[in-house]
């Protein structure tokens, strides 16, 4: 039977107000953590300006955490993110000075070398059967591996053209920044993808049951490959743009995307649904995250405390997703 | 005229175990409304109802995986709050579920002292001779002939099934219960699970016999409570406990009669099997399904059929035979490929195989088969209302007890869950559909039901292949039986031949056959 847990104890109106908690916790955690920065920072907090301005150090983040909810949805870990976008940004900057490649036939190399790595770890999961955790860790040391061999752990910095750097500093529409407008897209593709279309049911079924969903025939391991492909896709895209943003080329400079875009997804899973990953939630995930970053660089916390919010606030996230299962489940 | 029973001259047990005025809701739905049950110290007490009466949910209250709204649970007269299945073991209770919980690489002896306080040695270690010499005496009465250090996982059902008892007994456990025990069991293995049953009745040990067949409760049980709609109808015991009785109390109308009308006329062979084999479990089938008939496959449980109809699904891939689909070669090698070809499968274990419980109706009627709910032919997308509108439909064509086409689908009786999984199919419409134990744990009016839909499809030129445990079930549904054992269909059973004792006759056919051998 069903595994136990404190929450069949609970009065039926504790569980109630838990089940409140568990759904909405998040929004009420974004909706406070706004109201507090404002408080106490009228001026420099709750201005147009500043949203904008962390919306737009958040898109990075955004993309490859929509990108990883993909590989969670399907029931998947996609371990290798962080490096993956790492190794994009060196290559494609190298693609460009060094091989005086076009940008956009570039960008779209990247993007073909991000699916080829989501079939590298979906072949590895799904084919021969080893555990995700594993598979995309490995995968993801021997990105780190390729990209010191391609650069040879120097920062390619000298003639990046202006146009690359607009890629992810220039702005358009309505002086939109563009990893805005690329974030926006992303999301809203995926979220179609998932909701809206015969293969998002099929994603759906996959990580919610895959011995139904095979025998429902559906093809699973598809599925789940299709799965990495998006995470390593949305990697690449993630790497190119923060290339352009730094204007280099550097081996590790995505690395610490991975925690922050794990920490997104469950606090994600644990918003509205209870505890299902899925996109709209990967999104106020993200937000959470980087709102709060922004707020401690405000008012000038030290950087470990950067630290403590992030590894505190994945836990509290997962925390909140089981949760919200044991709730649903009893 | 024999007067008063002894029994009811005796002066009133104080039961065991008395619940009563039991309500519980989940959501809307009210599972319980005001039931009552009290087990006698050592008696073997029979729950049966249809699914959806509410025994699930107290059971689950007896066990501590949930909480009542309102009413009271005592033991022994004393009333308890059960917080927990730590809470309830420790009251004297042991549940043995219809899904066996059992760590597969721990051995047997692990198993059964799982969780369970243990005798330790001098230096703290766990001293497993000591506690082997201890269970020594109960493994004997439950007749346990695994070596204690074998693997649980080499085992059979029904020797797990031994385990989870010997568990109870070691734990010295008052009340056993046991949910529909026999659903899995070969029918000399259930005779041995009775005599086990009432040796445990005989030494003071209450059961809980919680089973939606009859023959065995009537066998097995001294006293039944009946409960329909969450209530506790009836409580049946002496002369007034008959077949009669008690499908009259679980029902609460008059029964209807299946009449076996058959349009015996079959059209061309659909599927046509040669020569299947995968050892050990499938030694050779050969067989051919024909449109509109309803073919059965009958026999012991571990006589092959699950794995025979996992070829057919291409699930396992087979050592040798061929199998061809509307005359053309089929080879399936995984479950998608199957269904592209044109089969589909209403799998045995229907809550971890055929359903996403979280999710909605409407979400697990359209599984496997999206094309028609695309908004146009050109973009991808799927319309929400579109998948609503045919789901409702098909929640109207199967009487689908749903409150809305967005209900989890986990919140349904195990009926309405099973008409969901064969409603994924009423669509699509596949040439072949094979449905495996259709009626396991389904209540006697949804059981109708899905007999009826079942020969509604075979009558639209479906071919339909039903594998079933239960003899009583493929003379009414089916046109022709296959009945299997030891790997091979040994008989082929139709018209007049087609009866249960014919079927269980066969059944038994190979190994009598083997005994001079």
């Amino acid at each position: 039977m069903s595994d136990v847990s404190y929450t069949r104890r609970l009065s039926p109106s504790t569980r109630a107000a838990l089940g409140v908690f568990a759904r909405y916790g998040t929004i009420i955690g974004l909706l406070a953590m706004i109201l507090v920065f404002s408080f106490l920072s009228p001026h420099a907090f709750p201005t147009f300006s500043n949203f904008i301005n962390v919306l737009n150090q958040a898109s990075l983040a955004m993309i490859i955490a929509g990108g990883l909810t993909m590989a969670v949805i399907v029931g998947e870990l996609d371990l290798s993110v962080g490096y993956a976008a790492s190794l994009h940004g060196v290559l494609v900057t190298g693609l460009i000075v060094a091989n005086h490649l076009p940008i956009p036939v570039a960008v779209l190399i990247e993007l073909a070398l991000g699916a080829l790595i989501g079939v590298v770890n979906g072949v590895i999961v799904t084919k021969l059967k080893v555990n995700s955790v594993i598979a995309t860790l490995g995968v993801g040391t021997v990105l780190v591996g390729l990209s010191f061999a391609y650069s040879a752990g120097v920062p390619i910095v000298s003639g990046v053209p202006e146009s690359f750097l607009q890629l992810a500093l220039g702005r358009w529409l309505f002086g939109i920044p563009n990893p805005i407008i690329f974030m926006a897209l992303v999301f809203g593709g995926l979220w179609l993808l998932v909701e809206r279309t015969a293969i998002g049911q099929e994603i759906q079924a996959v990580g919610g049951n895959p011995a139904a969903a095979r025998l429902a025939g559906i093809n699973v391991d598809r599925i789940k490959i299709l799965g990495f492909v998006l995470s390593g896709m949305c990697a690449a895209l993630t790497g190119t743009l923060l290339a352009a943003r730094l204007g280099s080329g550097t081996t590790n400079a995505a690395d610490s995307y991975l925690l922050t875009a794990f920490a997104a997804v469950f606090l994600g899973s644990a918003t509205l649904r209870d505890g299902e990953f899925h996109i709209l939630g990967t999104l106020i995930g993200t937000l959470i995250i980087v709102l709060g970053f922004n707020g401690l660089n405000i008012f000038g916390a030290p950087t470990f405390s950067q630290f403590v919010f992030q590894g505190a606030i994945l836990i509290v996230a997962v925390g909140l997703a089981s949760l919200g299962r044991s709730l649903a489940e009893s | 005229m024999n007067p008063v029973p002894t029994l009811m001259a005796a002066p009133p047990a104080v039961p065991f175990v008395a619940a009563s005025a039991v309500s519980k809701s989940y959501g809307g739905a009210q599972a319980l409304r005001g039931a009552s049950l009290s087990v006698l110290p050592g008696e073997v007490h029979g729950l049966v109802g249809a699914n959806g009466a509410g025994k699930s949910t107290l059971i689950r209250i007896l066990a501590g995986l949930t909480q009542p709204d309102t009413g009271e649970i005592a033991i022994e007269g004393r009333p308890v709050a059960i917080a927990s299945p730590h809470a309830a073991s420790g009251l004297g209770m042991s549940f043995i579920h219809q899904e066996l919980a059992f760590v597969p690489d721990m051995t047997v002896l692990e198993n059964i002292m799982l969780g369970l306080p243990k005798k330790t040695t001098r230096l703290g270690l766990v001293d497993w001779a000591a506690i082997q010499r201890d269970v020594a005496p109960i493994i004997e009465r439950v007749g346990i002939t695994a070596p204690l250090d074998a693997a649980a996982k080499s085992l059979s059902t029904a020797e797990n099934w031994l385990i989870s008892i010997a568990r109870a007994l070691v734990w010295k456990a008052r009340l056993i219960v046991m949910d529909e025990p026999t659903a899995s069991l070969s029918a000399s293995e259930c005779r041995k699970l009775f005599s086990i049953i009432r040796g445990l009745s005989a030494s003071g040990v209450a059961v809980l016999y919680v089973s939606h067949r009859l023959d065995e409760i009537l066998d097995l049980c001294g006293r039944v409570t009946v409960l329909r709609d969450g209530r506790s109808v009836a409580v049946l015991d002496g002369p007034g406990l008959t077949r009669r009785g008690l499908v009259q109390a679980i029902v609460g109308g008059a029964v209807e009669h299946l009449s076996k009308s058959r349009d015996t006329a079959r059209g061309e062979v659909v599927l046509s099997v040669r020569g299947l084999r995968r050892l050990p479990r499938v030694t050779e089938a050969s067989f051919d399904l024909h449109r509109g008939e309803v073919l059965g496959l009958g026999g012991l449980v571990g006589a092959g059929r699950s794995e025979l109809a996992r070829l057919l699904y291409g699930a396992d891939r087979p050592d040798a035979g061929s199998m061809t689909i509307e005359g053309g070669p089929f080879a399936p090698r995984t479950p998608a490929g199957a269904v592209r070809a044109g089969l589909g499968l209403v799998p045995e274990e229907r809550r971890t195989e055929g359903l996403l419980l979280g999710k909605s109706v409407a979400f697990n009627l359209s599984l496997g088969n999206l094309t028609p709910l695309l908004a146009s032919p050109v973009l991808p997308f799927i319309s929400l209302r579109k998948r609503a509108r045919l789901a409702q439909a098909t929640i109207r064509d199967l009487s689908i007890k749903a409150s809305s086409t967005e209900q989890p689908v986990g919140r349904l009786s195990g009926g309405n869950q099973q008409k969901v999984v064969i409603g994924r199919w009423l669509r699509s419409k596949p040439e072949v559909l094979i449905l495996d134990e259709p009626t396991r744990g389904v209540d006697i009016g949804a059981r109708g039901e899905i007999h009826r839909l079942i020969r509604e499809l075979a009558g639209h030129g479906m071919a339909v292949l039903v594998i079933s445990s239960e003899p009583d079930e493929l003379p009414d549904l089916c046109d022709r039986v296959l009945v299997m054992a030891e790997g091979r269909i040994v008989r082929e059973l139709a018209g007049t031949d087609l009866t249960r004792s014919a079927i269980i006759e066969a059944s038994y056919a190979l190994t009598e056959e083997r005994v001079p051998a």
